[in-house]
């Protein structure tokens, strides 16, 4: 089914020219996506929140699995001042608030981060669960604790590069009608 | 088991004045803050973020495809701010690894898929092996050899690591051809 | 890194006759021998924290218990702890709200805090965490005292049978020395002999009682939830022996262990061969005698598929570290017979030199030096015979292969070789500096099986400048010795016909 373009960019938000979003996607305001990231809408909408965070090589992916077929369309929803460092791969369909998603760890389908997890960089998530909240889940057993505090948010960064990536970035535009890829 | 002859697609690359042979392929943002110092190769998809901090690489450096080196922020009371990233001479960073290090030393060698936390220090003569994930701010001394997730340390490495290395990165840098 | 470091594919056999790759084994300048790990005897240089890479001397790091006083390990991920700051806002006693900086301990990868375990952010950036006291400190210190006095006793009464002086004293003899008139008035005598008296017995020790009664289960092990996430894990559990904790909330961080700096140095001769700098940031060494910089290197550059029983061409490279010119030549690893003997003439010369070492230094008054002085005691072992089951055949060139010195400028200037070496092209394939390329055939094993390894073995004998200072104060001018090695090479995996 071919997909076609329509992505939001809410005001306040900057998304490098860079990326690849694909599908029907509405990005909240002052979300930063940095180059090279991923971003592909191809089984139903993605709904990212606003003060977001997501760095390079990123991929945020709703898509289904091979052979399923679901009655409704999937919408992936993400919340606010949520953080995907470098190289993480997020298939999860409910992502709440503050949560980390460190380098290189990898979010199933059937998995939903509620607020403020941290999943360790390398740590693998594939056993569908709702993980409760402030849960850290590191080391290569994806071992788990509890967390006292929530993780702070990144507002002083997001703010930094906010005034900083314009000036060695080309961003996309705010446009809110359906756009052809830019290859 | 001697290196064999790696040959890259002409077109594909490009060899500066000082022996430089970086890709197209690669994103390098802000590459007026970018410094290879000479005869560094920067092979295909790998990922320098000059735009955050100044980032130097120091001769005969290797950076393998996909690998992104990426300057650490750090928290002040009045804010944050990227640092720069020096990577010394003679490093090999593996494929697929992420270096969000404060400092390398010269003569250290990242294996594959690892992931260097934010503000480590390396320091010269390191070994990390293929998939560590070192947690932010670890310190490697010389002549370790880290693996595993988080990063301990395994072994001790030879002490003519220093001249192993050199010598592999010299002789990569050698074989490193334009396919004919 | 492996492939770097090459650790299976070309071995030299050491004098010991374990078989190791190039990186890890050192040539003595002085025997003119290889020497391995466990030829050398290994002394510790310096402590060092990881984390700090602060040097510490030998005597506070006994004290430390070979522990850094700053840094500390956190005790759910074994990582090391990171101190980070928080602004607090304080009204002073002036009316005035003051910032103050508040410190706490933090883990970068599972997140632990010091606040999980109720410790109060302190005010000082470091040395302020409180230090939990051992419950069984006191126990330990009653049996440690116990039995260093014992220990004491026994040394002193060793020392006492030695050092026995027959004084033939005729007031001894009378009754009438001073030390017999102090005795019968009952006065503490004084001089060597007293030493055993004024210790004592050993303090009082009331030994540990084994009981056979054990602490009931209590009744809500049965009934009560468990929650996963507040039991520590054995490994959390056992990095802190003292205390054990079984609840997450009373996990204390521990002090960082220590790293060391080593020298290494020969059994048989003594002397260094090895030794880096004190500087534990620092990659320079003192002494660095590794085999790297003396033996010649050999290495695989291509090898022909291999098959039961036919020849295929095997591609090596040979390098010359040295700063002289050296020839090489290669010949087959000796027979059985000529390795006993061998082995033989050099159990003898270690013998002898053993025995010539003893006559000249009696170490026994060393030996009972303070144990931070105390050198290690060498132990020497007999050289074995290497014991790897060869596979195949390789058939050597006649040739004697003269490779040019090291040159560190050749990188830089592109002028050519101005060296002209008669070589024959269908043997020494390339040439470049100190480095050549030689062409060998391969014969594995006619009977052997698929996958298996073929491991050849040859003797290289190559020529050696020794520079040795001694050396050069004698003969005016550097001694050019024959050395030669056994080396050992798996080429690769028999495949199919």
């Amino acid at each position: 089914m071919p997909l076609k373009n329509s992505i939001k960019i809410m005001p306040g938000a900057m998304i490098c020219n860079d990326c690849y979003l694909r599908g029907d996607i509405t990005i909240g305001k002052n979300t930063i996506i940095h180059p090279h990231a991923s971003i592909i809408a191809e089984a139903g909408p993605i709904i990212i929140g606003e003060n977001n965070l997501i760095e390079e090589q990123c991929v945020i992916i709703n898509r289904l699995p091979a052979g399923e077929h679901p009655i409704s369309t999937p919408v992936l929803i993400i919340g606010d001042s949520n953080v995907f460092e470098v190289d993480c791969r997020s298939e999860a369909m409910k992502i709440g608030e503050d949560n980390v998603l460190e380098s290189k760890s990898f979010v199933g389908r059937g998995v939903e981060l509620t607020d403020g997890c941290i999943v360790g960089a390398g740590c693998r998530l594939t056993y569908p669960e709702i993980i409760p909240e402030k849960t850290v889940i590191f080391g290569s057993n994806c071992s788990r604790r509890q967390q006292s505090e929530r993780p702070p948010p990144q507002t002083s960064q997001l703010d930094f590069l906010s005034k900083v990536l314009p000036h060695y970035h080309q961003l996309k535009k705010n446009k809110h009608e359906v756009k052809n890829i830019i290859s | 088991m001697e290196l064999q002859d790696i040959f890259y697609n002409k077109v594909e690359y490009v060899e500066t004045a000082s022996g430089n042979k970086v890709s197209r392929q690669t994103v390098l943002c802000g590459s007026q803050n970018i410094v290879l110092s000479g005869k560094v190769i920067v092979q295909s998809d790998a990922i320098i973020r000059g735009d955050l901090a100044n980032v130097r690489a120091g001769r005969h450096c290797i950076i393998s495809k996909r690998a992104v080196i990426r300057p650490p922020f750090k928290k002040f009371s009045k804010g944050v701010a990227f640092f720069p990233l020096h990577m010394g001479d003679h490093v090999f960073v593996g494929e697929n690894s992420v270096v969000n290090a404060a400092v390398v030393g010269s003569y250290v060698y990242i294996g594959k898929n690892c992931v260097i936390g934010r503000r480590c220090v390396l320091k010269d003569c390191c070994v990390i092996e293929d998939n560590t994930v070192l947690p932010p701010e670890t310190v490697v001394p010389s002549f370790t050899r880290y693996a595993s997730s988080p990063g301990v340390c395994i072994g001790e490495l030879p002490e003519c690591t220093q001249d192993l290395m050199l010598e592999f990165t010299r002789s990569y840098y050698q074989h490193f051809l334009p396919a004919k | 890194m492996s492939h770097i470091l090459q650790s299976d594919v070309v071995r030299y056999a050491c004098t010991c006759g374990s078989l190791k790759p190039l990186s890890r084994i050192y040539f003595c300048r002085h025997c003119l021998k290889i020497r391995c790990g466990y030829c050398v005897s290994h002394e510790v240089d310096s402590h060092y924290c990881a984390n700090c890479l602060e040097n510490l001397p030998s005597a506070e790091a006994r004290l430390k218990k070979q522990r850094c006083a700053s840094c500390f390990d956190c005790p759910s991920c074994l990582h090391t702890l990171s101190t980070k700051a928080s602004t607090v806002v304080v009204p002073s006693s002036d009316e005035k709200t003051v910032t103050r900086k508040l410190y706490y301990l933090a883990c970068g990868f599972c997140r632990w805090t010091s606040r999980d375990i109720g410790y109060p952010d302190q005010t000082v950036a470091s040395g302020g965490w409180p230090e939990k006291e051992n419950p069984h400190a006191s126990r330990i210190y009653n049996l440690l005292e116990h039995f260093k006095t014992l220990a004491l006793r026994e040394k002193q009464e060793r020392e006492k049978k030695k050092k026995f002086i027959p004084r033939r004293n005729i007031y001894h003899l009378s009754g009438l020395s001073a030390a017999m008139a102090r005795k019968r008035a009952g006065l503490p005598s004084i001089g060597p002999s007293s030493l055993k008296d004024d210790v004592g017995g050993p303090a009082e020790l009331i030994p540990s009682a084994a009981t056979e009664e054990v602490e009931q289960l209590p009744e809500e092990i049965f009934t009560d939830t468990l929650n996963l996430l507040k039991v520590t894990t054995l490994k959390q559990r056992l990095a802190q022996p003292e205390f054990q904790p079984q609840t997450v909330d009373e996990l204390y961080p521990a002090h960082k262990c220590l790293l060391i700096k080593r020298s290494q140095r020969c059994r048989s001769c003594e002397h260094n061969v090895s030794k880096p700098e004190y500087n534990p940031g620092s990659i320079k060494f003192k002494i660095q005698l590794s085999a790297h910089y003396h033996v010649p290197e050999i290495r695989i550059v291509t090898c022909e598929p291999l098959r039961a029983g036919e020849k295929s061409e095997m591609i090596i490279k040979i390098c010359n570290p040295t700063q002289y010119q050296s020839s090489l030549q290669f010949s087959p690893l000796p027979s059985p017979e000529e390795e006993a003997e061998e082995l033989s003439k050099e159990i003898e010369e270690r013998k002898q030199k053993v025995d010539r070492k003893d006559e000249k230094t009696n170490r026994e008054d060393v030996l009972l030096l303070l144990p931070s002085i105390c050198r290690q005691v060498s132990i020497t072992e007999d050289p074995r015979p290497v014991n790897v089951a060869l596979t195949g055949d390789i058939s050597l060139p006649p040739v004697t292969l003269v490779l040019p010195p090291r040159d560190d400028a050749a990188e830089y200037d592109d002028s050519g070789d101005t060296h002209n070496f008669q070589d024959d092209p269908k043997i020494v394939v390339w040439r470049k500096a100190n480095k050549a390329a030689m062409k060998l055939v391969i014969t594995p094993e006619e009977d052997i099986s698929e996958g298996r390894d073929v491991i050849v073995g040859f003797v290289m004998h190559y020529t050696y400048i020794n520079t040795m200072a001694t050396q050069l104060l004698e003969q005016r001018e550097p001694q050019k010795v024959n050395l030669k090695v056994k080396l050992y090479i798996t080429v690769g995996k028999v495949v199919g016909k």
